[in-house]
């Protein structure tokens, strides 16, 4: 089984087309121009569908989602019950 | 070359793979136009609401990016039509604007009562971006599988101008013309916030300020917009979430005096530069840069896979491209 942190990545190389090794846990995804301003709301779409939660506007902000640390600690605020919280403490 | 059986890309669209059938991946993680329309139904329904609960609060209800093509023109319908909202149309003149793309926008602002602002930037400017955007990559890789470099460095001042003009005017609507294969549902509606605003224009802005300077500057937010958080506008894609068909827009908007230009290329109903820009990003990608788009719309049943094929096979006009890359004085 996936941890959340693996499914994240997963979803950026595949989507995004980079490799594991472009990007870093803490790697500003914006800033290193993997995500553009559109993948921005495709992270967001995916995020949604796979761990079944609603991110409200107020909460697509950087500090939730640029980095995949970010989104792991907003998951595991978010939907506590769905996510590895060995990932958050990990790399958190 | 190899392409996807069910929908048009090809064996060289990045991170494509194909099964045993010959149907590329996009096309089976697609969740099928049932699930599709669902989703959109509920954006459909919250943009209803709040339309209605901001309508007539200010001097505009909605500003739209108005590029003259064919999708933008229907949108503005929409809006003014259907909708019943004020609209105030933006469109800016990136200097290859197709002479019947102008004619159109006069003839259909006009029938439809709307107030346009057009914005003309140098064109020193933009030959600097646009040549740039030429030689290489100016963002992020996954951009050019949304289109061309230059047309994803037109855009971009696009958004972030009419964005700007938005907040100064306090408009809380700020509507372009995607089309359902340029923009996924979820992203059809949303509230700008000033945090995600200022990270994605940083994304936008840096590589184009790295080109022209400070003469980019007054198409993108400053630090007064970011502190105005109340007058940030929801962005909104309404044809993502309608019932969009080319065989039903253009009747529509051909009542209001819209002709489709002739000396455009097979993608484009509005600007010229486009058939060179395609060229650029066929020679370094080896696919289309409207692959993806024509994709989705033949996925989720609005395009003939012919009618795209047929697109995306089409040769731009030499003639055009010519004339395009003398303009931008190119060798």
């Amino acid at each position: 089984m996936k941890s959340t942190r693996q499914i994240i990545r997963q979803f950026i190389c595949d989507n995004f087309i980079v490799s594991d090794d472009d990007f870093t846990d803490t790697d500003s995804m914006l800033d290193k121009q993997i995500i553009d301003s559109t993948g921005i709301l495709e992270l967001v779409a995916f995020l949604e569908e796979e761990f079944g939660i609603h991110i409200a506007d107020e909460e697509m902000v950087p500090e939730n989602l640029d980095t995949v640390s970010r989104i792991c600690a907003f998951l595991a605020c978010k939907c506590p019950d769905r996510v590895d919280q060995l990932d958050v403490v990990t790399i958190g | 070359m190899k392409r996807c059986q069910n929908c048009i890309l090809p064996e060289t669209f990045p991170g494509i793979r194909f099964n045993e059938a010959g149907v590329c991946n996009y096309c089976q993680a697609y969740k099928g136009n049932d699930y599709m329309e669902g989703r959109r139904a509920e954006i459909r329904a919250e943009f209803e609401r709040l339309a209605q609960s901001f309508r007539g609060r200010g001097s505009y209800d909605c500003l739209v990016a108005y590029s003259g093509g064919k999708d933008s023109t229907y949108l503005l319908h929409m809006l003014r039509r259907e909708y019943a909202m004020r609209v105030l149309a933006l469109t800016m003149d990136n200097g290859f604007l197709s002479p019947q793309a102008e004619i159109n926008m006069q003839r259909v602002t006009k029938a439809l009562g709307i107030d346009w602002v057009v914005v003309r930037p140098r064109s020193e400017m933009l030959e600097a971006i646009f040549k740039r955007s030429l030689q290489g990559p100016l963002f992020a890789s996954k951009s050019a599988q949304r289109g061309s470099f230059i047309c994803m460095s037109c855009i971009g001042l696009i958004k972030f101008l009419s964005l700007r003009y938005a907040i100064e005017l306090n408009i809380p609507f700020l509507a372009f013309g995607w089309s359902p294969g340029q923009l996924g549902y979820r992203a059809a509606l949303m509230k700008n916030t000033p945090a995600m605003i200022r990270s994605m224009q940083r994304a936008t802005y840096e590589p184009l300020y790295n080109v022209a300077g400070e003469e980019v500057r007054p198409f993108f937010l400053e630090e007064r917009h970011f502190q105005a958080a109340d007058s940030f506008p929801y962005s909104v894609a309404p044809l993502v979430f309608t019932d969009y068909n080319e065989q039903e827009i253009l009747p529509t908007i051909e009542r209001l005096g819209w002709e489709r230009p002739t000396d455009t290329d097979a993608n484009s109903s509005n600007c010229l530069l486009n058939a060179l820009a395609n060229q650029a990003h066929k020679q370094r990608f080896n696919y289309h840069p409207y692959d993806f788009e024509l994709a989705q719309l033949v996925r989720e049943g609005r395009l003939s896979r012919d009618e795209a094929l047929a697109r995306i096979m089409a040769e731009e006009n030499a003639v055009i491209v010519r004339r395009v890359a003398e303009q931008l004085h190119l060798p």
